[in-house]
């Protein structure tokens, strides 16, 4: 190998300092690749899925627990979207902050400006909903103006996303997440519900497919 | 006659720092304990190899203070990311050539 390492110590030949053959070297390079990728990069499909599922799950079962008729108590439906909302929280936030422990530079604050537009933004529609209701909105509004508002906020942020990373799933999703938004006002209360799990949650879920299939690829 | 594997490289400790460090963007570096946990080495181990990844050029070692706390951080230098990318075409060259036991062209 004519490397001009000193022999290790103890003159072990096996161990992290053995010559390495280079078929080992391959095999080592592309798991360690691999698995270096994994634990520095946002996973991108473990959020969408993460989110899809809360959405379509949470608001399908908001659906049901709604009306005059409700299928499923909000006994059993509020919990169930509060843990799904915190696993999805979880994967999109909590992970990526751990991921970037130790690590300094442009990205990192990249990463933490996304975060806090996510914040501020939905900071906001919380505000904004606070606000009509104290300003007199009708309570039969309320559920429309918070979803109308919560799918605007997401749609816009996936946009931005897709135009500043060049993503075009992003964008795409994003576009499609404000069309639903908007629809979801039309279809009054409580098919607003329904609106956002099928077509906000079903779209999230089917813009993980690609990311999902191009990681696939990649490490074929 | 291929040329031989860079010998900075081709050690088992030094292609895992190279490798973790290669998983950075560019412009981003990684404190020494972070290294030490994705590389999977002892300090001491990690601080011996650092040094010749360092007098080769492909490292960048700064030195910093965070919260008066020395810090040390660590990033591939372009040299640095060229000679792991030329490494792994070697290596591929090198399993593809025949009399290696592995047929050319099936490299994955």
């Amino acid at each position: 190998m004519g490397t001009s390492t000193p022999a290790p110590e103890g003159g072990s030949r096996t161990g992290p300092d053995a010559p390495m053959s280079p078929r080992d070297a391959l095999a080592l390079l592309e798991t360690q690749r691999d698995r270096v990728s994994r634990r520095l990069r946002t996973d991108i499909v473990a959020v969408l899925a993460g989110w899809g599922l809360t959405w379509l799950a949470g608001f399908g079962l908001a659906y049901l627990a709604s009306g005059s008729s409700p299928v499923v108590s909000w006994w059993v439906a509020g919990p169930v979207i509060g843990v799904l909302g915190a696993a999805a929280l979880t994967v999109s936030f909590g992970l990526p902050i751990w991921q970037g422990r130790g690590i300094a530079g442009p990205s990192r604050q990249v990463t933490s400006m996304y975060m806090w537009a996510w914040a501020l933004a939905f900071g906001a529609v919380a505000a904004i909903n606070a606000g009509l209701a104290s300003q007199g909105l009708p309570a039969r509004l309320t559920p429309l103006t918070w979803t109308g508002t919560s799918a605007l906020a997401v749609g816009a942020l996936f946009l931005g996303a897709g135009f500043l990373f060049r993503d075009q799933i992003h964008y795409a999703l994003g576009g499609w997440i404000l069309v639903t938004g908007v629809a979801s006002v039309f279809a009054g209360f409580p098919g607003n519900f329904a609106v956002l799990s099928l077509a906000g949650g079903g779209g999230m879920l089917a813009a993980a497919v690609p990311y999902a299939l191009s990681r696939r690829r990649s490490l074929a | 006659m291929l040329p031989p594997l860079d010998p900075v490289i081709h050690a088992q400790p030094r292609l895992r720092v190279t490798l973790a460090l290669a998983g950075l963007p560019d412009g981003d570096a990684m404190t020494f304990p972070r290294l030490q946990e994705l590389a999977g080495l002892t300090a001491g181990n990690l601080a011996t190899h650092l040094r010749k990844l360092e007098d080769a050029g492909y490292i960048t070692v700064t030195k910093a203070f965070r919260r008066r706390t020395p810090v040390t951080y660590l990033s591939l230098t372009r040299t640095g990311r060229q000679a792991l990318e030329d490494y792994t075409a070697a290596l591929r060259d090198l399993l593809a050539a025949p009399g290696n036991g592995t047929p050319a062209g099936s490299s994955t």
